[in-house]
Parts: structure tokens; sequence; C-alpha cells
């Protein structure tokens, strides 16, 4: 690709253009030096490869990986064979997963929420009233058994990292709504999960591309506002005179384009200043609104904050939310620690879905929940102690959408008695991702970069859509 | 065979078969019959439609259909031209419009087929599809179809030939057919000779083939670039930096026509030539001072890598020398500690091993990491492709991956003793060692009750989470406190030929076993059916890519003979030096043209081979071919001398050209991408020349070379950004105490792999995890935010500033000077009256708003779900280094006027012309 087009994409996270990759594909693909003919119609129905209702898309990711034998894949059977022992032989398992190992019975309780009769643990106390708006799924199948692969895995389709995230590719075939914001929005725990910023990386796509991660504390974009003691009048004076100059430059080099993108970028960036912060501020939320989300109580303060503004994020045209809640990693204590983790989440994720629901906006909104894998029906001995927890499992593992045109009200799939490994409806994260970019309108085989001598896709060689999760 | 419809020699445009069908007039075939248009048709179906229909169709429609789709079968004639489910034939014999296949695979009509936009037919198969169907469609039996696939095509040259390699998983693929403008890079270098009538004025090689192309496309060339342009240009271009006022004006008075030459010669003997052209080196190997992952532990002793390809550019050091350094020092004679340095190379990409790994995963992760990388640099090969199958476009059988793979079988990691060098720069070694003996003695990880009340995040906490919490953060810490302590034995991140061994990240040393352990069998390498580790096939000999393993001219397959190939040893000792001297042979077709190739692209912005990572058939071809090897092999007899191909390239007519064109608009519309190069194209400062070129001009800059990565002020909030590692989070980045050491050019500062500085990201420094082949420049808005609200600009603004007041008296020559160092000429008036008119504007503003002060943080306040407990706990982890930290020249340090110069010095850091290279 010529460094011309290189940067027309790059424009996208705001200089005007908002077409995605669907209407691009041809320019990239084939190197054409004039735009395409007829840009895509931006029509309410159809903005990617198919019609989708989903328009936008809010992921939860639960670093860690959250335990479905615990959360919405109850096994009776270990309840018979709690604290039993065995020998895991396998000549690909960790060293975590080998050795000496006993069985685990889930501490929780089940119940049979809603008119679907969805399995959710006794923890999912307001979210068993959305029962009916979830799709679980429990067939799906990891690779990695380790945190960072994992993640990489999930969030990038390729393991080993340095592939261009979900929320990149989707914003790269369906563009922004909105040039004054990023398309691609991250809001990280305070820390980074394992595997860093690249869970977020624009890998080979455009650097336009990559999740903006907001902060969870002080700037929420890195240099958003300049130094302390820097009015925006000030500010405006230097703008102004930058200007000046770049305009006197330009007309000594009158066919370098770059010059004039540039100038408009400066423009961009401080009108960004003023509306960013409004974006997030969650004052002007009602009292009401916020207690949905459980803004108003521990422990659901924090992830209820994060949720609210994912809304706000998606109301104003941002294409990809992905919020993290990390502490899922249970290898021990795994009730009070589950249950912990669980009480976090329940009541932001069920006021998230029952708002969105209030404002029209759950039809148009993929909501995605899911860690990078499950955990072990077993556990291993460590430190001579035997402590109720579950290592990291990556053939069994629970999640559920919500929203635009997911197969809601049904549990899919299933893993074995023991919950080790996935046996009904199994699919590889690569149908997964494929499924979901399916659910956004885009074609995971048509959503194709030229990268390293080959069109590269998210599902890096294709996969197959997972009819059963979609409505 | 009789056919619906009687061959001809005009079918429809199908040039392809008419030329076959003419070249082979005249020849014979292996039978002693001239093949026929009726064999040549059962020829094309044999060797380019039926395994396009196997590769393209056969997932849904043939072998590895389960079922078949829509039940549709390709897998013989008459279920071909049948049709499925449709109920419409698919194929009319002799009839290829009427054929509803053709108008799929063209994606017309609404069936679009192949699916995938990754699969599309190109329009070359197309047109086999068309002709075979227009020659009525034959489909020979199976015994004649066996023996149509031994033959070649009549003609080389035109449609496709076989070669010569270690062989396909399929017979189709072993057999199949390469277009020949695809083998391009393969073949031995040509010997092009120089057409005298485009023999420039300067005699310069580069001149005359350029030229050439640019007089065929009938495009005139931008008139020479005027000298001030030239040397910022000639600058930045060598040594990343720009030109001093007094290096500009001895350049313009140097009136002879030797000048150009020995500015050349200057900037090629500068330290700061090495420091620009190592850089560029590290992005194709992913340098990186950690190692990724879980844990990003440091990798203590990269920066000694870093060093060794400083110096190797600088010393000009023999590329092939380099070469053989790098893939194999430790297998070279003599105990040259330079050369164990030199194999960190091998260690460069992204990896660990935890108790949460497989370790048959993560070996195998880095065999094919390293057999990748290895032809990605130096073959500009994307080997990777070869991996699970035989390579989907080029000629390279997954056997020659694994063979590559079984070269790196013996390697086995260790951080080896390797003398310091005398020029190694080991002055921050004692200050370092201080600060960790000093942070080993405290307690590193204190409770909330340490700091106020008020700064508490929470107002209470959970006891339990807390002692479990701070446990295994402690322990964390002092294993990285550990790692960091041992960086100054002089140890190299290196490699020795054994037997395998375990090797966990955690272990912060792991030293060379003794000669009894290093003994013993190599670990077999197996071909991985698939790719994958579970289903191993035969096992494989260590060898090079068979295609090119003779070193042969001839490509083709021209009889069975097998192919005399380079010898891999398959002792434990000595495969990496053998395929080291397989690469640096002046007989390898690919590593002087990927080099020079990559050297003319850092010159020039646009490579002659448009990605210099891949030189196979889905990368660009190139521009000028006959230039690329008219430089090979003049960096081969140069004795692959780096620094005469640089010579050769700016000497030139063409690398002097202005970046404005006359006909600016002509020649945009019939070359866009300047691939003709008719003018300079210009460029953005990469990040690491941004951040130079501002300390150089704020005076600041110091050029202390080599030794411990430097830690440079950045983005504070990021450098406080907490990551996950496993049971911590890792340690806060914090800045070197002292400006010289903060100051150090950007190549000697950390890279951390999960903490970058975010201004080296938002322009375009690229990922530490991939090979980057070319550096993108986009326009993003986050750039702004670096830019112009950064503390870095700030900071370096108000240093100029500073500068300027105690260098000149009034503030228009303060100004004018601003202008001058910024943009290495002269002030204009439309330039002087606006900034000065600012600069009284917003003194007053100045005047009226002291600055407040703010000071560094001494520590900060961490928190972390304690996952035995599903509650959060908190430490405080302090920050030392600002306890005793001299800070940048701050606003509050100076007066309102210095501060209104800073405002102006700001701007014109952030302005176009600082940033651009013309």
């Amino acid at each position: 690709m010529s460094i011309e087009h290189a940067t027309r994409r790059s424009f996208l996270y705001g200089l005007g253009a908002s077409l995605g990759a669907v209407a691009f594909s041809d320019l990239l693909a084939k190197e054409q030096v004039s735009p395409p003919a007829s840009p895509i119609e931006s029509s309410t129905t159809q903005i990617g490869h198919h019609v989708s209702k989903a328009k936008a898309c809010i992921f939860l990711y639960m670093a860690g990986g959250p335990s479905h034998i615990d959360t919405f894949d109850p096994k009776p059977k270990l309840d018979q064979l709690h604290m039993q022992k065995f020998v895991r032989k396998d000549k690909f398992a960790s060293a975590m997963a080998s050795g000496q190992r006993y069985f685990v019975k889930s501490p929780f309780k089940f119940q049979r929420a809603g008119q679907s009769g969805i399995e959710m643990c006794e923890h999912w106390k307001h979210l068993a009233d959305m029962a009916d708006d979830l799709c679980v799924y429990r067939g799906c199948v990891a690779e990695s058994i380790n945190h960072p692969t994992a993640n990489y895995h999930m969030n990038t389709g390729n393991r080993f990292g340095g592939d261009p995230a979900f929320g990149a590719w989707v914003n790269y075939g369906l563009g922004s709504e909105n040039d004054n914001l990023p398309g691609f929005v991250v809001m990280p725990e305070v820390a980074h999960p394992q595997g860093g910023a690249a869970n977020w990386s624009n890998g080979f796509l455009p650097p336009s591309l990559q999740g903006t991660a907001l902060r969870a504390k002080g700037s929420p974009i890195l240099n958003l506002n300049p130094p302390r003691g820097v009015t925006p009048k000030h500010q405006r004076h230097n703008l102004d005179l930058l200007s000046d100059l770049n305009r006197h430059h330009a007309e000594q080099h009158p066919n370098h384009d770059q010059l004039a993108a540039r100038m408009q970028s400066y423009e961009l960036a401080f009108r960004m200043q003023t509306e960013v912060p409004d974006l997030l501020d969650l004052a002007q939320e009602d009292a009401r609104t916020q207690r949905l989300y459980g803004l108003d109580e521990e422990p659901t303060a924090k992830f209820g904050r994060n949720c609210l503004l994912a809304r706000r994020l998606v109301e104003k045209g941002v294409r990809f939310v992905q919020l993290y809640a990390a502490g899922w990693d249970s290898h021990d204590y795994i009730e009070r620690a589950h249950a912990q983790r669980l009480r976090s989440v329940d009541k932001p994720i069920a006021g998230l879905i029952t708002d969105l629901k209030q404002r029209g906006l759950l039809e148009s909104t993929l909501i995605v929940w899911t860690g990078e894998f499950g955990r072990s029906p077993d556990n291993g001995q460590r430190g001579g102690g035997q402590r109720m927890g579950r290592d990291h499992n990556a053939k069994g593992m629970a999640m559920f959408l919500a929203g635009g045109g997911v197969n809601a009200g049904h549990a899919i799939g299933a893993t074995d008695e023991l919950g080790e490994k996935a046996v009904e409806v199994v699919h590889p994260i690569k149908d997964l991702h494929v499924t979901l970019l399916h659910l956004m309108g885009l074609d995971d085989n048509k959503l194709t970069y030229f990268h390293g001598g080959r069109f590269k896709q998210l599902s890096q060689i294709g996969g197959v859509l997972i009819p059963e999760l979609i409505a | 065979m009789h056919f619906s419809k009687p061959m001809r020699l005009s079918w429809y445009g199908g040039l392809l078969l008419a030329q076959l069908f003419m070249a082979s007039v005249g020849s014979v075939d292996a039978a002693g019959v001239k093949p026929s248009g009726d064999d040549l048709a059962e020829l094309l179906f044999v060797k380019k439609v039926q395994p396009l229909f196997v590769e393209k169709c056969g997932g849904c429609h043939g072998e590895r259909a389960k079922p078949i789709k829509g039940s549709y079968d390709m897998r013989s004639r008459a279920t071909l031209l049948a049709g499925g489910e449709s109920e419409e034939v698919a194929v009319v014999a002799g009839q290829p419009d009427q054929s509803p296949l053709l108008a799929a695979v063209q994606w017309i009509n609404g069936m679009e087929m192949p699916p995938k936009e990754n699969d599309r037919l190109t329009h070359v198969q197309i047109q086999w599809i068309r002709q075979w169907i227009a020659a009525g469609a034959p489909w020979p039996t199976a015994d004649r179809r066996k023996q149509l696939s031994q033959q070649s095509w009549p003609e080389t040259g035109t449609a496709g030939q076989i070669v010569k390699t270690s062989g396909g998983q399929s017979e189709q693929w072993t057999h199949r057919l390469y277009l020949d403008e695809h083998l391009w890079a393969y073949r031995s270098l040509g010997k092009p000779t120089i057409p005298t009538e485009f023999a420039a004025a300067t005699g310069n090689g580069v001149d005359v083939f350029v030229n050439r192309k640019l007089s065929a496309a009938k495009l005139d060339s931008a008139p020479r670039a005027d000298k001030r342009t030239l040397i910022r240009r000639a600058t930045f271009d060598l040594t990343g930096l720009p030109p001093t006022a007094e290096e500009i004006q001895n350049f313009l008075a140097d009136e002879s026509p030797t000048a150009f030459a020995k500015l050349i010669d200057r900037l090629l003997e500068s330290d700061r030539y090495g420091e620009q052209w190592g850089r560029h080196w590290l992005d194709v190997v992913r340098y990186a001072d950690s190692a990724g992952f879980s844990n990003d532990y440091a990798r203590p002793n990269a920066w000694r890598y870093r060093d060794y390809v400083i110096r190797a550019f600088n010393a000009d050091k023999p590329y092939d020398q380099f070469i053989r350094e790098q893939v194999a020092g430790d297998e070279l004679a003599g105990d040259n500690p330079e050369h164990l340095i030199a194999t960190g190379f091998l260690r460069m990409g992204p990896w660990e091993h935890t108790g949460m790994s497989v370790a048959a995963v993560t070996r195998q992760q880095y065999l094919d990491d390293i057999t990748n990388i290895v032809g990605v640099t130096y073959l500009g090969q994307e080997l990777r492709c070869a991996k699970c199958h035989d390579h989907k476009f080029d000629p390279i059988p997954t056997l020659d991956y694994y063979r590559m793979q079984a070269v790196f079988s013996p390697l086995q990691f260790a951080d080896r003793d390797a003398a310091y060098l005398a020029v190694e720069n080991t002055s921050a070694f004692a200050t370092e060692k201080a600060r960790l003996e000093r942070l080993r003695k405290v307690d590193g990880v204190r409770g909330l009750d340490t700091v106020p009340h008020d700064q508490w995040p929470v107002d209470t906490f959970d006891a339990d989470s807390e002692t479990k919490g701070h446990d295994k953060v402690n322990k964390k810490r002092e294993e990285c406190l550990d790692r960091e302590r041992k960086r100054y034995q002089p140890l190299a991140l290196s490699v020795y030929s054994g037997p395998s061994r375990k090797f966990t990240s955690k272990q912060s040393i792991v030293k060379m076993p003794n000669r009894k352990q290093r003994k013993g069998k190599v670990a077999p390498i197996h071909l991985l059916l698939g790719g994958s580790i579970e289903t191993p096939g035969v096992e494989v000999a260590p060898g090079v890519l068979s295609l090119i393993a003779g070193l042969q001219t001839e490509l083709v397959s021209t009889s069975n003979e097998p192919v005399n190939t380079v010898e891999i040893t398959k002792q434990t000792q000595g495969r990496r030096l053998d395929l080291a001297n397989w690469l640096a042979s002046p007989k390898n077709p690919l590593t002087a043209r990927v080099m020079v190739n990559r050297i003319w692209q850092y010159h020039f912005g646009c490579a002659i081979a448009g990605n210099p990572n891949n030189f196979g058939q889905t990368g660009q071809k190139p521009s000028h071919p006959e230039l690329l090897d008219f430089l090979a092999r003049a960096f081969i007899s140069s004795g692959w001398s780096i620094k005469k191909m640089h010579r050769v390239m700016m000497l030139s007519e063409v690398y002097q050209r202005s970046s404005r064109h006359p006909q600016a608009e002509q020649v945009s519309a019939v070359d866009p991408d300047n691939r003709l190069l008719t003018h300079f194209s210009p460029r953005r400062m990469t990040a690491e020349e941004l951040r130079d070129t501002m300390l150089f001009v704020s005076q600041e800059l110091n050029l202390e070379m080599g030794g411990l990565p430097a830690r440079p002020m950045i983005n504070l909030e990021a450098a406080m950004q907490p990551r996950h590692i496993m049971g911590s989070v890792g340690p806060a980045y914090q800045a070197m105490p002292t400006p010289a050491q903060r100051n150090r050019r950007t190549v000697y500062t950390q890279r951390t792999r999960t903490m970058r500085d975010p201004m080296m990201e938002v322009f375009n420094q690229p990922d530490l995890d991939l090979s980057c082949e070319r550096r993108d420049s986009s326009t993003i808005s986050p750039q702004v935010f670096t830019l112009f609200n950064g503390q870095n600009t700030h900071d370096r603004a108000l240093a100029m500033a500073d500068w300027l007041r105690q260098k000149y008296a009034d503030v228009e020559s303060r100004i004018d000077s601003a202008i001058e160092l910024a943009y290495g000429r002269p002030a204009t008036i439309a330039e002087r009256v606006p900034c000065l008119s600012h600069y009284l504007k917003i003194v007053e503003h100045h005047r009226g708003h002291p600055p407040e002060r703010t000071d560094l943080p001494e520590y900060v306040i961490r928190e972390m779900v304690e996952e035995m407990t599903g509650l959060h706990f908190y430490w405080v982890e302090d920050l030392d280094v600002y306890r005793d930290y001299v800070p940048d020249l701050k606003p509050w340090d100076v007066s309102a006027e210095t501060r209104a110069l800073a405002d102006i010095c700001l701007v014109l850091l952030n302005s176009n012309e600082f940033i651009y290279v013309y």
C-alpha cells in the first residue's frame, strides 16, 4: 500500500472521513489510485457487509478466566467426586495442570432463571432478572492455558500477539460514527491486563484504529490537556501562530498534501479537549441511573462507572467499547474470590442491559461477556495444601451474549459431566470471532487487510458461523 | 479425445494458450511427439485448472468437503459440468460466456466464488478457466493426467514453469507452475549493462537506470534541490539529526563540485551515523530490553547487542560478516566476546516460559519464531507461511520450513560469559548498582497506613487480603531486583549448541552448562502436520531453502537430477554456521538484493521492491529490477560495504532532486506514488528523530554513546500505569535522576515491550514484537496531544528559550535564532512579524499568570485484586529516584519573558517545517 493510501485510512479518528473498510476495501486491496466511484450508502440498515442489528459492541472482559462451573454451567457430578484424588497424565499439560490432583465441587447453588430457565449461580442476583435477554454459550474452546497468550487469542485471534484487536477490526470494517472520538475505546482496570496494551492493538491496521485506553484515574486520554497553567485562550493564541507559520510553509510546498492534514489534526484535537471531559462527566446522569449501575455502593461502584460510561460512549457513536474486570484467576479459595468478583459485576451488567433497553439501544448493541478461558473441575496440590480453587482450562468455558441479533433466552452448547471439556456445539475462538463479526454486519472472510505477504483476517485462517448463537 | 468444439488459436482473448501453442511449434516433447492443441488444453487442465479447483474449491466442492456444499461436486467432469442444487448446468463446454461457473469465479451475476475475499481468483486464473472451457473442458484420464503432470509448459517465460524444490506435500504442489515474473528474486543476480544513451553526467549507475524509466514514461525530473535542503536531507538521513548552523555555513561556502561528496564522507564518519542506521536494523530484528508476555522480564544485557549493531554500522562491518556473527557468532573460530554479543539477534523475539506454559509449546513457539525471522531478516521471505502447508504462493515447501527449523534444533539459550569490551559503556553501572543495593535494603511494599489517610483510595481494607497480597508483591519485587542486579555481570544474551535443556523465564541467569552436559542427542525436528506439535510427521534433517540451495542459476526443473545442494551438517555443532555461510554467500540470490533494497528504502522512502520483508509473489515487484541487481552486484563487489552503498545512492542525481517538481500535477497523475523518482519524496521525522531533534535544538542533547538503557522522562501517567505481571504489577517507570542521563539519543532509551513511551508509539515507532520493514507516518490527533500538550515538548521549548535568552540580548534576535535553529535557515519577515506580535501579546498573559509549582510524586499507591480473597488490596510503591532528582528547567524557574519565548519555541517544534524533511 502506498503512503498516500495509508494516510487516507488514518484520517479516521477524525479528519472527516468516516467510511469503513467495506467502502474502502477495493481501494486498499487493489491499490487503486482514485477513491471508490460510489461511496457506500450509509443507510441505517446496512453499514457493513450485510444487514445487522448491532451497530456497536460492548465487550465485558473478565480477565483471569472466570469459572464456567461456578457461573453458568453447574456440575452436580462434582458433588459426588468432591476431594477425590487422581493423577492427570498429559504430555501437553503445563506444570500447573499435572501431578497429584483432586476434584472440587462448586461452592455455589444454582437457579433456573427467567422463562428460559437458564442455569445461573446464586450470585447472579440482578443478572438473573435479565436471563431471557442472555444467550449463554458453553461450547467455546480456547487453545492456550496461559493468561497473556489466551488474552491475545480472545482479543486478537492470534495467541502470540501483534495482530489487530477485535475492536480495531470492527472499526476498520464499519468506520466511525463520531469523527471527534476514537471508535475503539478500552477501559482497563487501573492495572493493565497480562499482555498489556497489545490486547487492544491496531496491529498492522492503521494506527487510528488502536484502542484508546480511557484511564480510570487521571487524564482520561494521555495529554488530553496541556500542562497546568496553560489556559484555553493561551492555547488558542499559540494555535493561531502555528496556523500562521504552517500556512506560510504550505505556500512553499503546494503539492505536499500531508501539510493540510496535519493542520487539521490540531484543530480537531483542540475541540476534543472540551468534548471528551464532557462526555465522561457522570454527574450529568440522574441519581436513579447511577443507582441502577450500582454507583452508590461497594463493590459495584467501580465497574458500574465503566458500564455507565460505556453506554454514554455508545450513545455518542463509539463503535466498540471494551471493559475489563480482573481478578477471576481463582486458583485458591474460589468461594470467596469468585463470589466477590460476581458481586462486583452483577449489578452493573444488569443495570447496563436494563438501561440500554430503556433507551432502545439494546437492539443495536452487542454485549459480550467472557474471559480468556474457563477453569478446571479439579485443583492441584500446592504447597502441601488442598485449597478449594480451580486451575486454568482451555477446553471448557462459559460466556454470554446479549443485545442485537443474538439468540436470547437460550443456553447453547455443553461441557461434559465434569465440566472438563466442551462436548456440544463445540467451536474454537475463531468461530466465535466469525460469529461476533457477523452479528456486527461483517463477514470475516471479506474483512481482510494485506500484510506480511497475505490477506489477513481476524479469524487468521477463516472460521465458521455458530448459527445457534444467532437469532 | 474429442471436444464439442475444435481448438482454435483465436480464443476469447486467449493470449496465453495462443502464445503457448505458437511457442510449441517446432519443439518436441519427451515422447518425441509435437504437442497438439488438444494436448495443450489437457496440459492446461492438469497444470493449472485442476490444481486451482482443488485449492480454491476443494474445501466445499471436492476432496476436503464434508459434505459437498450445494450438491455441487467438482471432482469429475460430469458432475462439474452438470452443476449442483440450482439444477442449472454449470459449464457449457466450449461456451465460457454461457457457463455460470465462469461468472461465479468472476463474482458477477450474483454468485461469488470462492466466497472468501482472500481466495478470489486472479485475472490470470480466470483466464485459464475460460480457455479451458472454450477448449471444450477436456478432462483426461487418470493415467494421462499423471503423464501430463510430469511435463512442463512447452516454453518458459510465458505461462509458468516447474521449479526444483525438495518437494511439496502433494504431487500437485511439487509440479505446480510459477510465472516467470514471480521467480525474479530467486534467480541469480543479473548483469545489467549500462545503456550509454542514458548515462548521466554524474556517471552514476543509479541515474542511468532511473532516468531510463523516466524517459520511457515521458516524465522530466525535478531540478537539483538547493544546498540548504540538501544538507538537511543528507544529515537527517545519515545521522537522524539536523545540521548545525556552522555545518550549513561551511557547506554553503564550499563551491567545489565535490562539496556534497565531502559532506557525505563527513557524515559517514560521524558516530551519529551508526546510531541512525543501527536503529533501522533494530526495527527489523525487533530489539527490546524485555521478554514480553506475562512477566515481561528485563533482558538485562540486551543493550550489548544494540551497541554491537551500532558499532557494526559505524565500522562498516562487511555485511556478510555481520550475518555470520549474528546467526552463528558462537560457532565462529576464536573467543571473541563481540561474536557472542552478536548472537543476541537469535534471542530478540518475545518469549517466555513459566509454570503455566507447556514446554513443548513454548519451545516450538521459539523455533517457529527464529525460523521465520531469519527468513524475513536476511532473505526477505516470510517462512511462517510454509509452517502448516506448502507455501501458497512461493516455491517454499513445508519440508523446507522444517529443514530450516532443524538448523536451530540444537540452539539453547544461555547467558554467556563475555568480558566487557573497552568500547562498551559501563559508566552508569556504579550509580545504578548503588541504587539497587539501596532498594534491596528498604521495605519496598508498604501498607496504606504509611501514608496520610486523605490519600487512601478507600476508607477500609481487608487485612487478610493485604497480608496475602503484600507477600506476593514482595516476592515479585525481589525477583525483579535480582534480575536487575545481575545485569552488571559481564554476560551476553546468547546461545550455544547442545541437547535440550530446561529453561524457564523465572531464573534470572542461566549460564552455559559444562562441556559434558553440552554433549548428547539433539532433539529431532519433525515435519508437523498442519503445523501442530500433536501430529508430528517425518523427521527432517537440517537444510536450507531447496529452491536456491544449490545457489544455482537455473531454478527450472529440466531434469530429474537431484539438486546439488549446500550441505548443513547433521552434527550438533556448526549447523548455524553452515546456514550463515549460505546466507552470506555472494551466490545467494536473495541476501544482497534484500539488503540493498532496505538501504535504498531508508534513503528514498520507498524500496525498489516495495516490501523489503517480502520478496515473494505477494510482495511488490521491483520498480527498477535492473537497478536492484546493479546495486546488489556493486554491494558484493565492494566487499559488502554498506557505506559504499550510501555513497552510490546519495551521490546520484536522483537523490539530490528537489521535492518540488515543476510539473507536479502531471507527475502525480502518471506516477502518484513517485515510484519513478521524478522528485524527492518529503518525509516526516521518525519518532526517535523527533525527540532527538527537539533535544538538539534545545541544546540539551547528550551524545554519550551506548551502555545501560537510558530512562528519559515520559508521560508521567503512562510511567505510573500499573501493568499486571504474574502475581503483581510491574514496577513504576522512573526517569533517571539527572538531565544528562535522561537526554540521551532515543536509540539508547529503554524499550520495554509492555511499557512503551507513548510519544514513540503515537509517532509510529513500530510494535516491538513484529519485524518492521517500513515505518508508517500517520497523522492522528493523539500526536497533537503528545506534541502540543505533552510535558516533554514544553520542557524542550523552555530550555530552548532559556538558551536563546542567555545568548542574545534582544527579543528580535532571539526569535530570529529560534526560527533558524528549528528550520536550518534564516527567518523571513513573514515569520518574524507574527512571532513578534504573538510574543508581545503572550508576554502580558504570562506576567499576569505566574506558574504554579508542581513536584514529582515520591510514591504511588497500587491496588490489585487478591485472587485468594477476591478483595482489593493496596500498597505503596516508593518512587525512590524522585527523592533525589534534578528536574529539567521549569516555568517557575524563569521570567515571563522566557516563558513567552518558550511559547514561540513550542509552536516552532509543532510546526510542519520542523517535522518534515524535504
